[in-house]
């Protein structure tokens, strides 16, 4: 980690993405404090966790992926175990999240006895416990099919909207963090390379799609005139700053190129990830990795 | 809430089926036991060793005597594995399963979550010491009449007592006291490997061999000099409680250096917990 700086808006969904080894795992654990940092400290919620880890962590949840549970004992004596590592709890509020994710009537089964999708739904009842202000999701869709993330999803929206949750999800799953997250980090190599709103990485290059009869030519004029500042992919252009579409295609028409389309070209989060992880590697000179999903 | 702690890790160490391995391995130990006694010569040259020392044999075959028997290659053999099986699995199991992670994002101290886990080690060392006098004791009434105790251990140890029935059962009490605390540092001692950065089974196989070359060293000619220094000497101080009268300088001094082992095998366990990462 070096020098990682998260602000999370209160009752927001922020995302942390990056790849296997990009340090989100890593961040995760210094924030709940598993993870010692070698130097520096960790505020979660204004408190340090290092030496306040009671207040710090004291309105906080956690899920990770894959959940694991007491499997041998049943789904409410896991809940009242874990329950009383944050502080006495009342059977009112076991009852109360038991209810909220829906495992009401399956409650006093054992564990082992669970689907993937009850285990995951019992690990949010785990996380909403000490009734948190902030939740943090360590790939909570991991391991689980088509049917369970698609669930996880509407979980994740729900507690958002009824319970007016702060929520920091790490996932590897783009269209998962597009359609969740109204802000994102995007991590590489322990570093923070990105942070913003999702419409300001989609929007970061402001790429414009240009056909025309001689790309390459077209490009290179458009350049030494000063309108271009980039391109790429062969059809694509970034405009200087200050410059419009209206004046690139003035000066292309006056120049004797043909425009058959010219367009602002909005990216999705898949294609800006990949476009941030290529500056990386050009800068760092590694071979590039991309997320799956 | 340390006590709700204590009780629901105890929740959690008498869920686990494998707990019970150590109780039902000692049933069945004590039941071949009381069979080959039944069956052998062993009450025949019991019977001669009273009558040479002017004791009538009668009066001291008797369920005591043949439970104390049972009870010295248990707490030699199984004793150690049942507690270090069970210490071995207390952090490390947690930790290879990814409950530990669950547990530490919660707002409670390592330290906390250690000792909790600790006592309720304690808890299940007693309850097995427990559970292994009980058991051979009632088995043994089952097969041998109740009557006094006759405890005869040669060797450095050197123990030869005889006393009226209940006396013998309070001394047989006595050593469960001496037994349970031996029990207790057995399980602190893989308690300690596991809370380190290893597999379960690490953990119960170092502290096995730890005990396993304390044993050897202990009985190697070559290192007579530092038997003193062997943990598996002063475990035997539990049969020195059955000696008249009590040798309680030698007691006392076995029982001081178990429960200094103890104790900086805990600290130096929790050490190695506090500063280790968890990570899945």
């Amino acid at each position: 980690m070096q020098d990682l700086s998260l602000t999370v808006p209160r009752g927001e969904i922020y995302g942390l993405l990056g790849h296997n080894g990009a340090g989100k795992s890593t961040a995760i654990g210094m924030m709940l404090g598993q993870v010692w940092p070698s130097g520096g400290e960790v505020l979660v919620c204004g408190h340090n966790v290092q030496n306040d880890r009671q207040r710090a962590l004291a309105r906080v949840g956690a899920i990770f992926e894959s959940p694991v549970f007491y499997d041998y004992l049943s789904g409410y004596r896991n809940l009242e175990i874990l329950s009383y590592y944050s502080g006495p709890t009342p059977v009112a509020r076991i009852r109360e999240v038991i209810d909220w994710v829906g495992l009401t009537g399956r409650e006093q089964s054992k564990v082992r006895t669970y689907s993937h999708g009850m285990r995951a739904r019992l690990a949010i009842a785990q996380a909403l416990l000490p009734d948190p202000e902030l939740l943090i999701l360590d790939e909570p869709s991991d391991g689980l099919d088509p049917e369970g993330i698609h669930e996880m999803r509407e979980t994740i929206i729900r507690l958002q909207r009824e319970l007016s949750l702060t929520i920091l999800l790490s996932s590897h799953l783009l269209n998962e963090v597009e359609q969740l997250c109204t802000r994102i980090a995007v991590m590489n190599q322990g570093r923070k390379v990105f942070e913003g709103t999702i419409a300001e990485a989609t929007r970061r290059h402001n790429w414009v799609r240009l056909v025309t009869d001689n790309f390459p030519e077209a490009v290179a004029r458009l350049r030494a005139a000063g309108i271009v500042a980039r391109d790429h992919a062969g059809h694509l252009i970034a405009l200087s700053p200050g410059k419009s579409i209206a004046d690139a295609v003035k000066w292309l028409v006056a120049q004797g190129f043909p425009v058959h389309e010219i367009t602002p070209e909005e990216e999705t989060l898949e294609s800006f990830y990949q476009s941030l992880m290529e500056e990386q590697r050009v800068r760092l000179n590694q071979p590039l990795r991309l997320p799956t999903g | 809430m340390f006590l709700r702690q204590l009780r629901n890790e105890l929740w959690k160490l008498f869920g686990k089926k494998r707990t019970y391995i150590g109780f039902g391995a000692f049933l069945i130990a004590q039941l071949a036991m009381l069979f080959a006694f039944q069956y052998s010569n062993w009450q025949k040259d019991t019977a001669r060793l009273l009558a040479g020392n002017g004791y009538l044999a009668e009066q001291y075959i008797s369920a005591l005597t043949v439970a104390v028997i049972m009870l010295i290659p248990q707490i030699l053999l199984l004793m150690p594995l049942y507690a270090c099986l069970v210490g071995g699995d207390m952090v490390a199991k947690e930790s290879e399963d990814g409950t530990l992670r669950m547990i530490l994002c919660r707002p409670i101290s390592r330290v906390r979550v250690l000792t909790v886990k600790w006592v309720a080690g304690l808890i299940f060392s007693i309850l097995l010491v427990l559970a292994l006098g009980g058991m051979a004791l009632v088995l043994a009434r089952i097969w041998f009449p109740w009557g006094g105790l006759f405890v005869f251990v040669p060797g450095p140890v050197r123990v030869f007592s005889v006393m009226p029935a209940w006396e013998g059962l309070a001394y047989y009490g006595g050593t469960h006291i001496v037994l349970a605390i031996n029990a207790a540092t057995m399980f602190t001692l893989a308690f300690m490997f596991s809370c380190f950065n290893m597999k379960p089974a690490a953990a119960t196989v170092l502290g096995l061999s730890f005990l396993l070359v304390n044993l050897v060293m202990e009985n190697m000619p070559f290192f007579e000099e530092y038997k003193e220094f062997c943990l598996t000497t002063h475990f035997k101080c539990w049969l020195l409680v059955f000696n008249q009268p009590l040798p309680w300088p030698d007691i006392l001094k076995s029982l001081s250096v178990i429960l200094g082992f103890n104790l900086t095998a805990f600290i130096v366990g929790t050490c190695a917990f506090f500063v280790r990462d968890i990570k899945s």
